[in-house]
This record gives structure tokens, sequence and C-alpha cells, in this order.
């Protein structure tokens, strides 16, 4: 089956004040399938933004192609264009009540009054704004405007809804639930929903596959375990969750493992699958990757921060090279200046071939 | 601790510039109820003679409504009242409308000399009423037309379209982008979200710049001066022409009924501004 969205070549370049030229979009490639929840994520300024908001028309392409469903949509405009925002500011027009804002796609569109009221109290039902129709959204909290704006945008049931950061404003207990309950909704309604972030740790609780964006062009797509386990270079393997890179030259192989040494003599275990003694690259171990052990890696905890679920460590190898991230379950006795040894299994060795 | 002397002295400044703006304006109301004709600053006793002389109901009145002694006259007066309220509706009119679009293509469009504009529209405010004045003026002799109705119109929309410009700017400014991206994202055509959102969030701007031009239209003597048609004196003209033979006690009636209006029109911009939108 076709996919809903496909993105071919999109390219955009803005000018800068300058005189010069920024590429927002270099030529970018992508598919997203019916009720898939797809994540753009990166830096700002990678064009995850600028992606968005050529997907929803507020951004005409300098070239390539956007066909949702098999209709092109490159050059329409955004009121022609069956896909609804869900923006970050909001945008919930103060002048007209709840029940309006939400109302509105139908309002435009033509349809009675009457078939309005009866969809805009089952919309906001869906996102639990029962019976706050006649409020102004001035009379609103962070959190219930957000649902409004939610509301509005799937009111006309797209089949596809864009979000740009829209939990950026909220606290970290709402956002948290809010992640929870648009994952809900993404389901609930069966449509596809393309969400903007530069937060790696909402990308990872919501999405079905992460799309990680840097200058303009995409570095991978995956889902969030992909991403996380299997990152394709150094950028998106540092930027999805804390990492420690080992930039390591094979020393020799014992049988199915290899051992690495990196320049300060820190020492990594990786599978052997066919390395050779001399070969270069990085391995990435996740601070969770890592145990105290009675033998392994020597070092000296430097810092050691109580996270409730976890201890988070930083410990500096006896060797020298930068600080090991480790996050251990049970740390009791473990502390700053504790000597200790971390050992890690092979096999959770993630290996980039580009060093 | 804070001073005392220091509060003393601030409510003694407080008090002293209220009273140097407003005892102007008490001094007048006081004696448009004066009854003595001859020297309003000798209280004789109260009379409403002077307000109903305006209106040609009193025998008393030493100048409007009076025929016999000056040539003002009460319909002299109405027809001057009519004249400004019809170059102020008109022009309020014109320049809103031109004054808002205006506002809202510098805001929302970028094009070459935008900044040029923005400078060009400052202008008609800073310039000297004298000067824009005497330059209208001979700009519809060069054009050959016929001083009038038309011509005080077109003058006045000239500078207050600067004024409705400013006011609705600033509102324009405040206004996030993304209130009419969003509207064109739910379906809406440029023209139904120019009337359904951006005109509704503009409102106390729109009608804040079109009190502010009203009052300003109603209030113009320099500029209208010079290009008013003989027939077409507007109310500051013709106060202006009274006074020069002599502040009669009929002035200080007319001037108090301004001040009312003045504070009518005021109260309801305040009004209007305070309903929060948003």
């Amino acid at each position: 089956m076709a996919p809903l969205l496909e993105i071919r070549a999109a390219r955009r370049d803005f000018a800068t004040p300058e005189g010069g030229k920024i590429c927002a979009l270099d030529g970018v490639d992508l598919d997203v399938g019916a009720n898939e929840f797809v994540t753009l994520l990166g830096p700002s300024g990678c064009g995850k933004t600028t992606l968005l908001r050529a997907i929803s028309g507020f951004e005409m392409l300098d070239s390539g192609t956007i066909q949702l469903g098999g209709a092109d949509l490159t050059a329409l405009p955004p009121f022609r264009r069956p896909v609804n925002t869900v923006f970050q500011s909001y945008a919930l027009f103060g002048h007209i009540t709840v029940a309006r804002n939400v109302g509105y796609a139908l309002e435009v569109a033509g349809v009675a009054k009457a078939q309005r009221d009866v969809e805009v109290a089952e919309t906001l039902e869906k996102v639990g704004l029962a019976g706050m129709g006649t409020r102004r959204p001035s009379q609103l909290s962070g959190g219930q405007r957000q649902r409004v704006a939610l509301a509005r945008a799937i009111i006309a049931k797209p089949k596809l809804l864009l979000l740009d950061e829209p939990l950026s404003a909220l606290d970290r207990n709402l956002r948290q639930q809010m992640q929870i309950e648009l994952k809900n909704l993404q389901h609930r309604l069966g449509i596809a929903f393309i969400f903007v972030t530069h937060d790696q740790e909402e990308a990872l609780t919501m999405s079905d596959r992460i799309v990680v964006m840097r200058a303009g062009a995409i570095e991978q797509i995956g889902t969030p375990r992909d991403i996380y386990r299997h990152p394709r270079n150094r950028f998106v393997a540092e930027f999805i969750g804390e990492t420690n890179l080992f930039a390591v030259t094979v020393d020799r192989l014992e049988g199915d493992t290899a051992l690495a040494r990196t320049a300060e003599g820190v020492e990594v275990l990786l599978p052997a699958d066919g390395r050779k003694a001399g070969e270069r690259l990085t391995a990435i171990l996740r601070p969770a990757d890592f145990t105290i052990a009675a033998q392994g890696i020597p070092g000296t905890v430097t810092r050691a921060v109580y996270l409730g679920s976890d201890l988070h460590l930083s410990v500096a190898p006896e060797a020298g090279g930068p600080d090991i991230s480790v996050a251990i379950r049970d740390g009791l006795g473990v502390g700053e200046g504790t000597r200790l040894h971390l050992a890690h299994d092979p096999a959770r060795v993630h290996v980039l071939e580009d060093a | 601790m804070r001073n005392p002397w220091g509060w003393v002295a601030l409510t003694a400044f407080s008090l002293l510039f209220f009273t140097f703006i407003y005892a102007p304006l008490f001094v007048i109301i006081g004696y448009s109820f004066n009854s003595n004709p001859v020297n309003m600053m000798i209280w004789e006793g109260f009379t409403f003679d002077w307000y109903t002389g305006l209106f040609g109901l009193s025998d008393r009145a030493t100048g409007v409504g009076n025929r016999a002694a000056y040539i003002e006259s009460t319909d002299q007066m109405l027809a001057a009242l009519r004249t400004s309220l019809t170059v102020a509706l008109f022009t309020t009119t014109i320049s809103t409308v031109i004054g808002t679009a205006t506002a809202i293509a510098l805001a929302r469009y970028r094009f070459r000399g935008r900044g040029a504009y923005n400078g060009f529209l400052m202008m008609p405010m800073m310039m000297p009423d004298i000067v824009l004045g005497i330059g209208l003026l001979i700009f519809f002799v060069t054009l050959g037309m016929q001083l009038s109705l038309l011509t005080i119109i077109i003058g006045h929309c000239t500078f207050l379209t600067s004024y409705v410009f400013i006011i609705v700017q600033a509102r324009m400014a405040g206004l996030d982008p993304a209130l009419e991206e969003a509207s064109a994202d739910l379906g809406a055509s440029e023209w139904t979200t120019l009337r359904k959102v951006l005109l509704p969030q503009l409102a106390p701007g729109i009608m804040g710049g079109a009190l502010l031009a009203f009052v300003i239209s109603m209030d113009d003597l320099v500029i209208t001066y010079f290009i008013s048609g003989v027939g077409d004196t507007t109310l500051p003209v013709f106060i202006f022409g009274m006074i020069r033979r002599g502040v009669k006690p009929e002035i200080n009636a007319i001037a108090t009924l301004i001040i009312l209006a003045s504070v009518i029109i005021a109260a309801l911009g305040l009004w209007l501004r305070s309903r929060k939108i948003d």
C-alpha cells in the first residue's frame, strides 16, 4: 500500500540578511504511513519546523513534491490542504468562545449550526473538555488551552495532524500526561501524526518512528529502539540520550570478543565479528550498559546524582580521557570519590565504522 | 524609611500639575453659567441663558442668536457644527479604512521600500499644521479645485490616516501571526481570515484610531482654516471667527458643550480599550 504522505526531494532555501543563503531543507525524502506517529527531531535550526510548515503550506518548496493520499499538495495554499496543525503558541482566537474556536473549521466550511454544535460537543468530550464550550480561551489554564488547540485541529477529521512542539509550554508533569494522552488519541482517531520536537525523551516516548534531522537533511529514520541502540553516526548517537563515545583501536581478538583501547588506554570489549587488529572505530555505550563489577574499567566517581529510580554517576577512568556517564539501579555505598570498576556486556556495544 | 517630605513634594507636584491642566477648563465651565454679560470675571448669578441663547431660545443673548447685534446666528453655528460632523464622519471612515489596510499590509508583507513607506506615513504627523495647511491650499489651487467640503475632507484624510495607521500598527505588532495561520490551516480563505480573525482581533485598535481621528478632525483649526471654502465653515473656524470679535459668554457655553462631548467620546474610547480581547 502506498504511504499516506510522500515527500520527495524537498528543497527550501532562505535568504539571510547578509545576502547569503541558508538551506533549511536540503533534498528531504520522507514517507509517512496512515495512522503512523512520526516525530521530527533535531536541534533548533535543523529544518524540522520548515518541513512541517512545508507540509501545512506555510512554506512553499523551492523544488520537490509533497503528495497526500496520492493528491499533489505542492502548489496548494494552506487553506486547500486537508491537514491541520496544532501550533506551538496554540494560536487560539481570543475573541470567540472555546466552542466557536473548536468549530471554526466547520463554520468556515459552511456546516450548519446544529450539526456544528453536535460535533463540537463530541470533540470537546474527546479531549476531556466537555462543558467548557462557553468559556473564553483566556479563562483556561495552559493545559486546557492545549486541549482546545487539539480539538480545533481534529474536528475536521484530517488524515494527517501536524503538531509543532505543542507541549513545550507545559510543565513537566502535565507534559508527560499529555504525551500519553496524545498517543492514545492518535490510536483512537486512527490518523497519522507528525510531531515536531527538540526533546529526545518526548520523541522516544511517543513515536512509532523518529526522523532525526540536522542542517536541513535527514540523518536517520527509525523506530525509537533503532535510533537509540543503533545510531547511524555520532550526531544521532549524541543527540538521542546520554552517550559514551570511545574512539578505539582494536588491540587483539579473544574468541568471540575483540579487545579495543582508546588512545588513553581505556579498554572496551566488542563482539569479534570479523574485526581485525589495528582497526579504528567508535564504540558507543549507553549509561545503563555499565555495571559495577570486580573487574573492568577502573575509575573514580567524580559526581553522583540521585534521580530516584537511578543513580547517575560520572566516572573518571584511571587511564584518563573524558568522564564516563553511568546509570545504575542500586548504588548503595557509591558516592563521590568511590573507586570502582565498570564492566559491560560486549553485545551491548554499538559500533560506528566511520571513525 | 522613606523620606516623608518626598511624598509631600510628589503629592504637591501632582496636584499642581493637574490644577494647571484642568483649571482653565473649569474656569470656562464656571463662566458659562455666569449671568454677567459684560465682565465674565465678576460673578453675577447663575444662568442657563447662554446655552438657551445658543439655540435662539433666549432674548438675553449677546452674540449668537441676536441677529441685530452680531453676524453670527444660531443657524450659522448649527451649520458649522453640521459641517464639522460631516467632515469628521467622512474623514474618520476614509482614514480608518486606509490606515487599517496600510497597517496590515506593512506588517504582513515584505516589499521594496517598506521602511521608506513607513517613514513617509509618519511625516504628516510631524509636519507643522501651518505648513500642511499652506501646502494643501497651494496643491488644491494648482489643481484648479474649488475649496469646498471635499477639499476639507481630502485635507483631513492626509494626516488622519497616519494617526489611525500608528494605532492599528501597534495593535498589529502585538498580534501572534500564528492566529492567521491557524485560520488558514482550518480552511479559511484570506478574505474569511480577515473578516473572522484579523479584524475582530484588531478591533480595539481600529476603534481607538477612529475615535482619535474623529476628535482631531472635529478639533482641527489651522489646516481647515486654509482649505475650507467660504460656505463651509467648521465649528473651530466659526468659534475662531467669533473670538476675533471678543470673547462672548456664548463661547463659554459652546466650549463647555464641546468639553462634555469630548469627555463622552474619551470615556467611550477608554471603555472600548478596557474590553480586553484575548
